[in-house]
């Protein structure tokens, strides 16, 4: 962060020595609003950085890049259910979405269980959790979601430490033959075998993870 | 430099002067000069955020936050506490985490600006002079005949200010006997919560059927629509039985009488043009107008608000002052608690921009405003703005479906407390 800063500083010394100061920002404002700047309004619901107050809403803050900007393209052409998600996504450019997933990617991902809010979220419970780790590896869940769902790649969201409310609703979604959530063959065909009993098991120990 | 006028080449070089220098005192004292200082009036959904984000994007600039308020009482998610499930404390925020932030905190009233010295001068009789100034003051009310301070003890409008006047209409609705009406006086627009009133009267309404079944809602409107009103009534039929002569909620509107002539405090008495109505428990939500300190420093213009330019939230009236949230005037944006997070940082992006000798960036604006019908069913609307030749514009969002099932309808509920603890901590740690 300090070494940032003093980047930050050097750069803004750098423009204006070289009298670039005008010509730079003039590109940048026809460039469209800059990545900070998109990211920051979506921090009323997701938290300042990402981080969410919980209980629902989920921690975005530090996602791989690829997926979040695979969720917004979803959202926007309607094949992800959702909320609220379908309705913003269709205010951002393609360009804009990538942006969006790029800022949030950059930022440290901080879990649940460590924010002070977690106290007044739903709690988790210790017994479902341990039944949640064996059925998840029972199911293979932890071929992809790997190290109790704190694994993530291009493809894989980190889902160990993430608000226990919103696994809870993503459950209900998945088990929800009507809303077509998209998902990897071999996760429908898990989750298929598993029951919303089972899911609920498996948040529980995805949200315990710190 | 060949895209630069000469016209340009002159301000430019002014402009590399100046930070010339500053950089140049960075470079021997670290960060200990600052670029300017911003005086932030008002500690709220919009001044507290601008505060926040100036210091998070560049700690190189000062920041007072001249707020008279030890605490601050959030109005969204007020409605809650009035119905009786939520406790007046979970609405209350302090500012240590501001402070962690770097930002000086003044616990006094603002009494006057003046823009030509640029200062604000205080209650205590201190003057704190500005580089910039954001004024964020939320709202004020408007005359109703017989309704002032006193008037508003007994017939409180739980509106300006969450917390004391909460609590009043919270013990009034506990107190009412079965039978008697609440009645609510809406507020005509534009105002602060554009759903807020009809939030409150569905709530009240799920009160009233638990614990006073003989009572319902009456609500008196200046208004022939109101924001979110198909969501509203069509949730007041499956919940309250809107429409029948059982319904928990008779919402009167202006073409029908709905229009308030004046209250009478001493009788407990609202009257529109053709009716009166009495009860112990009356909720007057006043005409609205910018916050005081707005108005005072002749930042409005006739129609009560303050005019400004959308990509800085700069008064289109004084040089180097910006209004943000309730008092600006930022339509098609809502008077909404998000939109004056959103407005607050295109304001601070904007002002971080100018005191680096900086062209501002392209704003992005965002609303999301949650609402109740039942303490489990949830409704919202939503909204990405852009700006296009100069004015906002919606360009993606809507509301909740009408149809939605009612699993979604819970979703929302417990998001809209989500949405809460979020704002809340983006504007207060």
């Amino acid at each position: 962060m300090h070494r940032k800063k003093i980047h930050m500083l050097v750069l803004v010394g750098g423009f204006v020595a070289g009298g670039l100061l005008s010509g730079s920002t003039a590109s940048a404002a026809e460039a469209g609003a800059t990545a900070a700047m998109l990211a920051n309004t979506c921090a009323g619901c997701h938290g300042t950085n990402g981080i969410s107050g919980g209980p629902a809403m989920p921690t975005i803050g530090g996602l791989p890049a690829n997926y979040l900007k695979t969720v917004m393209e979803q959202f926007k052409d309607g094949s992800r259910p959702s909320t609220i998600m379908g309705r913003l996504a269709k205010g951002y450019s393609d360009e804009e979405n990538a942006l969006l997933a790029d800022a949030f990617s950059k930022f440290k991902w901080e879990s649940a269980q460590s924010h002070p809010n977690s106290k007044k979220a739903t709690a988790i419970d210790p017994a479902l959790a341990a039944k949640g780790a064996e059925l998840q590896a029972s199911a293979k869940c932890d071929k992809c979601h790997e190290d109790g769902g704190v694994f993530q790649d291009d493809d894989t969201p980190r889902v160990g430490g993430q608000w226990l409310d919103y696994l809870l609703f993503k459950m209900q979604d998945l088990k929800n033959a009507a809303l077509k959530v998209p998902q990897p063959k071999k996760m429908e065909t898990a989750i298929e075998k598993l029951s919303l009993e089972d899911l609920t098991a498996i948040a529980h120990f995805y949200a315990s993870k710190k | 430099m060949s895209m630069l006028n000469r016209r340009g080449f002159v301000k430019l070089s002014g402009a590399a002067a100046l930070v010339g220098l500053s950089a140049a005192t960075v470079s021997r004292k670290g960060f200990a000069a600052a670029k300017g200082h911003v005086v932030v009036i008002g500690g709220g959904y919009g001044g507290a955020i601008a505060a926040k984000y100036i210091r998070m994007a560049d700690p190189g600039i000062d920041v007072t936050l001249i707020e008279k308020n030890e605490f601050y009482y959030s109005g969204p998610l007020s409605n809650w506490v009035i119905a009786g499930f939520r406790d007046i404390e979970v609405q209350k925020w302090g500012y240590e985490g501001l402070k962690k932030h770097g930002v000086k905190m003044v616990h006094e009233e603002a009494t006057g600006i003046d823009p030509a010295a640029k200062t604000v001068t205080t209650k205590s009789g201190a003057k704190i002079k500005y580089d910039r100034l954001i004024v964020s003051p939320g709202v004020d009310f408007k005359p109703v005949e017989g309704y002032d301070a006193e008037a508003s003890e007994k017939m409180p409008h739980a509106w300006s200010a969450a917390g004391p006047q909460t609590v009043t209409l919270t013990k009034q609705l506990m107190a009412m006997r079965d039978g008697d009406p609440f009645v609510m006086v809406a507020p005509p627009d534009p105002y602060r919560c554009p759903p807020g009133p009809y939030e409150r009267a569905s709530l009240v309404a799920h009160y009233l059927m638990k614990n006073k079944p003989k009572s319902k809602v009456i609500i008196l409107d200046p208004k022939d629509k109101f924001s979110k009103m198909g969501l509203f009534t069509g949730g007041w039929t499956k919940l309250y039985g809107y429409g029948t002569d059982k319904s928990l909620i008779e919402w009167i509107p202006g073409g029908e009488g709905g229009k308030v002539a004046r209250v009478d405090a001493k009788t407990m008495t609202v009257h529109t043009e053709m009716a009166e109505f009495k009860s112990s428990c009356i909720n007057i939500i006043p005409p609205q107008k910018a916050g005081a300190i707005a108005e005072m420093a002749k930042l409005t213009d006739e129609s009560g608000w303050c005019p400004v330019h959308f990509e800085t939230f700069e008064s289109k009236i004084h040089k180097d002052i910006h209004v943000i949230g309730d008092s600006s005037v930022a339509s098609p944006m809502p008077k909404s608690g998000y939109a004056a997070n959103s407005e607050a940082k295109v304001a601070a992006a904007a002002i971080v921009a100018l005191l680096n000798g900086q062209k501002p960036g392209e704003p992005s604006y965002v609303n999301t405003c949650y609402s109740l019908l039942s303490p489990t069913s949830g409704i919202s609307v939503a909204a990405v703005y852009k700006l296009v030749e100069g004015k906002i514009k919606e360009v993606g969002g809507g509301l909740s479906a009408g149809d939605a099932p009612d699993f979604v309808r819970a979703q929302e509920a417990v998001y809209n407390e989500s949405w809460y603890q979020s704002i809340m901590a983006d504007t207060f740690s």
